[in-house]
């Protein structure tokens, strides 16, 4: 039972940080119809970006832990947000309105480049950091097993409820969600009604990586080691989660990735941890082949 | 297209040649970008000083050496391209490649073209298919996972032990030895998992040695994800002690894994910095700013090995060369190496190290 | 309203160096992170390195670059402007496409023979002819039906596999595996079309993504069966109607080289395998080339074209996404057969998803359906990487970023034209 717990706190971490990556996916999906597949790699810079920042505080002898941490998530959240602007810009926009596989390959393509712009700038090696947040509470101790959620396992849950929360908020209340929501229902209607269809886009290309900005942050906080490869495993996941929880949906991509971080967990607890990927793919299939749109998505309106 | 490519094939032709016509080509092959870059550069830093201490010395048979350096990333396929393209550079010698799963299909194309290789990759399976151009010179996964499984059966008596594998070919051969050797001597494993390389989350692997009582871990596979799984064992407060093979001696493990790091064992060569007959030549990695850990020292003796091989048959052909090689007996930083006729090295010694403060050194 | 859009008037100079600073200014964001700063291992620890100078001429690349770069956008989109296109566009590609289809069947007919004593050239223009085969039977999927593959990968495994499989365990030839295999990958390509008929577009893409991604940790993991990470191991090599190519003939028997009293030499054999994938892809060709003119083959496109209009007709969808499913895995596992055979080795790290995206790329970047395309793109992504050797560790950002550019430059392909199978004869057209 302890045991259990425990994994639930580890799928519920990983699944958080699968959720808040998922959402960047979702939103470029739900608003242009594209998969973003450098969404990952965006994920990725911002995990160097916090790398670089720690370091830097380290050699100022910062070490107030929440000024550190405001401060590097201001820094990522800031040049993440410039990599996703760039990206739409000269890989995406070019192509809008071609036909629905050229963006893909662009994105592929982008998505190689980035990874490997990384590597060449910042080296193959893995970045390490020294452990920023350190200990945690015992919330139960058996004689077997105490179970214990860390400080930045919290730190990360609890951000990625107030995000949740605060973007719902955003995309249902503020007159951004509202031209966000008009663009994802028709493009050239909502141009022709004034909004500015472009820089919606390009802020929601720019929302999405200061999300992925966010989990970056966190990744370096809990992990303590990225390298330049970490985009490519936790976009395919996140990737997986949107399409689970129904893609176009933000509730929908934070349940699919919450859902993937525990199968990930429970089974490798309990079954085979080599064939978690195999569950994990496979429960997607089941999913899917008795709803076709995800759990939470709307069901496409085919139009004749 | 297909036009353009006779074209730009021609200029690459004509690059080739040029380079290949002045010298005695030598190359060396492996990761020199990807996961495992920083082994690679190791294998380039030790060739570079050989080549230019050999030259220094006036060469092979009167002539100079010339490096050619292949980049696999670990990747069979590229690995095959690379041999390939080093066939073609007319190379006569061949250190490498590194990762085993690309060793044992570029020696195939290496066997056709006559060329002799040596390599470090550790599979039992690169000497067992009967090629006779492979040298090993270092050990196998079954010998090393002999003394490893041994030292734990040994030192950790009564604590229960875990076999963990990262499915690599290499990872899953060392795990297997290690598993076997702690079986013979009545130990039996608490767990026996697999992880998947290159992910970053090993929280539900730790929960699972905790939930066991896990205290040692013999952990076939790479140290980047031995680096991980210390940081967050001590983080869900487990204290566990690793045993692992020679892709230990990574000084980037230390950087990762922090202090943790201390509670890694590993089995490796002796170390041929402790060698006296090596001392010049360390001195001289470290007048250069390299640290000769790892595969340095490895790769400036697979150099050395052909130096002397080719001086002592007099000739660069591969028949020469191998049956010098196979037959004689060679001096070199890491040791007197002779072969057997798997190609296999003689007496490859592995000992245990642990370590310790940023070094490693003999476990005691 | 959005594309990049060459304006129609000359900008005037301080225009131009406003865009060519503000696109410097962006270049000096996204470099300090990346370029301007660096963390370097300081005996356990990082450091942050600083390289303000190459942040600097980065900046600067990026300010004479786009200078440039905008400069000759504007000659060209005059020259484009005051010439007027003569004939149909649509036809002059097609004239080009059958020109370049003979020059290039010519060139790859001819290139051993030129190359007899290159390995590696033989071994490259080896590489891409399979590359080739894969992206013609991935188009069935892609190009002609229209359903997004990006597990295309799976399929080339199961043939890769079944060869080695039955020739190390059952002593079979290439050429008694070959029809065995591609059935046996023709039946997967099945398994996975039935249950996910229903999903549409980016579902589609993403469930066989997840196909791919099972096969291949099925294939790492189970050891008994496919020898796990270590692969396969000493596949036997094709043999020319049964003579082998080895340095010594078997006993009372003859090897190639002895039966036609040549001397024996490895390139024989390489030689031999690029034409036998030559041939294999010529026959994918013809093959698919027939199939476009049967009915299953215009069904395909019309379902790529509006799937609820071919239900509307009366069309069996189930079958014709099945039979397109079924025919692209079998040609990719024809494909796997020969990367068995070719190799002989093969270990579940050649299959993964990567692969599948540069197969789909090349479909993409040839032009959706475009058989030249395929060799085109195909020729391209293969010898990118391979020039790229001599800039080491550049190779692959080259690699990324062509792709992005070629997209970009142009979007619907290489040799992009959706030439209509069928022309309405122009009498019969009544009021066209």
């Amino acid at each position: 039972m302890a045991y259990a717990l425990q994994q639930l706190i580890n799928g519920l971490t990983l699944g958080a940080m699968y959720g808040l990556i998922a959402i960047g996916y979702t939103m470029v999906y739900g608003i242009i119809g594209m998969i973003n597949f450098a969404h990952g790699d965006i994920f990725m810079v911002s995990a160097f970006i916090a790398v670089t920042a720690f370091t830097l505080l380290a050699a100022a002898d910062v070490t107030s832990i929440p000024l550190a941490l405001t401060f590097v998530l201001i820094v990522a959240l800031f040049f993440t947000s410039a990599y996703g602007w760039a990206v739409e810009r000269t890989a995406y926009r070019p192509l809008r309105g071609s036909t629905r596989l050229a963006p893909l390959i662009s994105a592929i393509g982008m998505s190689i480049f980035l990874q490997n712009a990384v590597q060449l700038t910042q080296g193959a090696r893995v970045k390490p950091i020294p452990p920023v947040i350190e200990g945690g509470v015992q919330l139960w101790s058996t004689p077997a097993f105490t179970v214990q959620i860390g400080w930045s396992q919290l730190l990360i849950i609890v951000t990625t409820v107030v995000l949740m929360i605060a973007f719902t908020w955003m995309i249902t209340q503020t007159p951004f969600g509202r031209q966000q929501r008009a663009c994802e229902q028709d493009r050239t209607m909502a141009a022709l009604l004034g909004v500015n269809v472009d820089r919606t886009i390009s802020l929601t290309f720019m929302l999405g990586a200061a999300l992925a900005a966010v989990a970056g942050v966190m990744v370096t906080v809990y992990y303590g080691v990225v390298d330049f490869f970490i985009g490519f495993l936790a976009g395919i996941k996140a990737f997986t989660a949107a399409v689970l929880g129904g893609i176009g949906s933000l509730p929908g991509a934070m349940l699919g990735g919450l859902l993937i971080g525990l199968i990930e967990s429970f089974w490798a607890a309990y079954l085979w941890a080599e064939y978690k990927d195999v569950a994990t793919f496979g429960i997607l299939c089941l999913v899917l082949m008795l709803r076709p749109s995800g759990l939470l998505g709307r069901p496409e309106v085919e139009k004749v | 297209m297909k036009k353009t490519l006779l074209a730009t094939a021609c200029l690459a032709l004509g690059a080739y040649s040029q380079t290949s016509l002045a010298d005695l080509s030598v190359a060396i092959a492996g990761p020199m970008t990807g996961q495992y870059a920083s082994v690679g550069d190791q294998i380039r830093r030790g060739a570079e000083l050989a080549i230019a201490d050999i030259n220094a010395r006036g060469g092979v048979l009167g002539e100079k050496l010339k490096l050619e350096v292949g980049d696999d990333a670990c990747d069979p396929k590229q690995a095959v391209s690379v041999a390939n393209t080093m066939v073609n550079k007319n190379i006569v010698f061949m250190h490498g490649h590194w990762c085993s799963s690309s060793t044992i299909p570029a020696s195939e194309v290496y066997n056709e073209a006559d060329i002799p290789m040596a390599t470090v990759s550790t599979n039992p399976q690169v000497t067992e298919r009967g090629l006779n151009n492979i040298f090993r010179i270092m050990g196998r996964d079954d010998q090393q996972g002999l003394v490893a499984g041994g030292y734990i059966a040994d030192h950790f008596k009564g604590k229960k032990v875990a076999v963990v594998d990262d499915k690599s070919a290499y990872g899953k051969g060392l795990a297997d030895e290690m598993a076997k050797a702690v079986e013979a001597k009545g130990v039996k494993p608490t767990l026996r998992e697999s992880i998947t390389a290159g992910e970053k989350d090993y929280s539900g692997l730790v929960t699972k040695l905790k939930q066991a009582g896990v205290e040692v871990m013999a952990y076939g596979g790479y140290h980047t994800e031995v680096a991980l799984i210390l940081r967050q064992a001590q983080a869900a407060g487990l204290k566990l002690t690793v045993m692992s093979g020679d892709t230990m001696t990574n000084s980037e493990l230390v950087t990762a894994a922090g202090p943790a790091a201390d509670n890694v064992l590993f089995t490796f060569s002796p170390d041929p910095r402790k060698n006296p007959d090596a001392a010049p030549v360390v001195e001289k990695f470290r007048a250069a700013k390299v640290e000769p850990e790892g595969y340095v020292l490895y790769a400036y003796a697979a150099l050395q090995l052909f130096e002397q091989a080719a001086n002592g048959a007099r000739s660069t052909k591969y028949a020469d060369l191998e049956k010098a090689l196979r037959n004689g007996s060679f001096k070199t930083v890491i040791g007197d190496l002779s072969f057997d006729a798997k190609g296999d090295q003689k007496a490859p010694g592995f000992v245990v190290y642990r370590w310790q403060g940023g070094q490693y050194d003999y476990a005691r | 309203m959005s594309t990049v859009v060459f304006a129609a008037h000359g900008m005037t100079p301080a225009e131009r160096l406003r865009d060519a600073g503000w696109i410097a200014f962006v270049a000096f964001i996204l470099g300090v992170p990346l370029i301007g700063l660096t963390t370097v291992d300081v005996g356990g620890r990082l450091a942050v390195n600083t390289r303000f100078g190459l942040l600097a001429a980065a900046v600067a690349v990026a300010f004479g670059g786009r200078l440039a770069l905008r400069w000759a956008f504007d000659r060209l989109a005059a020259r484009k402007a005051s010439r007027q296109r003569a004939g149909s566009a649509i036809s002059r590609t097609q004239t080009i496409a059958n020109v370049l289809g003979w020059i290039a069947l010519g060139a790859a007919v001819a290139l051993p023979i030129a190359f007899s004593d290159n390995r590696y050239v033989v071994d490259t223009a080896t590489t891409v002819l399979i590359y080739v085969m894969l992206g013609w039977g991935l188009n069935v999927v892609v190009g002609l039906a229209g359903l997004l593959d990006l597990g295309y990968v799976a399929f080339y495994a199961v043939g890769a596999y079944a060869y080695a499989l039955l020739s190390t365990q059952y002593g079979w030839s290439f050429w008694e595996a070959l029809p065995v295999a591609g059935a046996i990958a023709a039946g997967f390509g099945i398994l996975l079309g039935y249950p996910i008929l229903r999903l549409r577009g980016d579902y589609l893409a993403i469930v066989t993504l997840g196909f791919g991604e099972i096969i291949r940790v099925i294939l790492v993991n189970w050891t008994e069966f496919s020898g796990g990470p270590n692969g396969i191991g000493s596949i036997p090599r094709p043999s020319f109607f049964g003579l082998a190519f080895t340095r010594s003939a078997p006993e009372g028997g003859h090897s190639f080289a002895s039966f036609f009293g040549l001397e024996f030499s490895a390139m024989h054999r390489l030689i031999f395998l690029y034409y036998l994938i030559l041939v294999l892809a010529l026959l994918t060709h013809a093959f698919v080339s027939r199939l476009r003119k049967l009915p299953v083959g215009r069904a395909w496109e019309a379902l790529r074209e509006d799937e609820i209009a071919c239900k509307a007709m009366g069309m069996n969808t189930t079958h014709i996404k099945l039979s397109a499913f079924a025919i692209g895995a079998m040609l990719g596992g024809f494909a796997g057969v020969f990367f068995a055979a070719r190799q002989g080795f093969v270990s579940p790290e050649s299959f993964v998803f990567t692969e599948s995206a540069i197969i789909l790329a090349i479909v993409v970047l040839g032009g959706m359906g475009s058989q030249m395309g395929v060799v085109l793109a195909a020729t391209l992504l293969v010898l990118i990487p391979e020039f790229g050797r001599n800039f080491a560790e550049y190779r692959m950002l080259l690699f990324g970023l062509a792709m992005v550019l070629i997209m970009v430059w142009r979007p619907g392909g290489l040799l992009a034209h959706r030439e209509p199978t069928l022309r309405l004869a122009k009498a019969a057209g009544g009021e066209q």
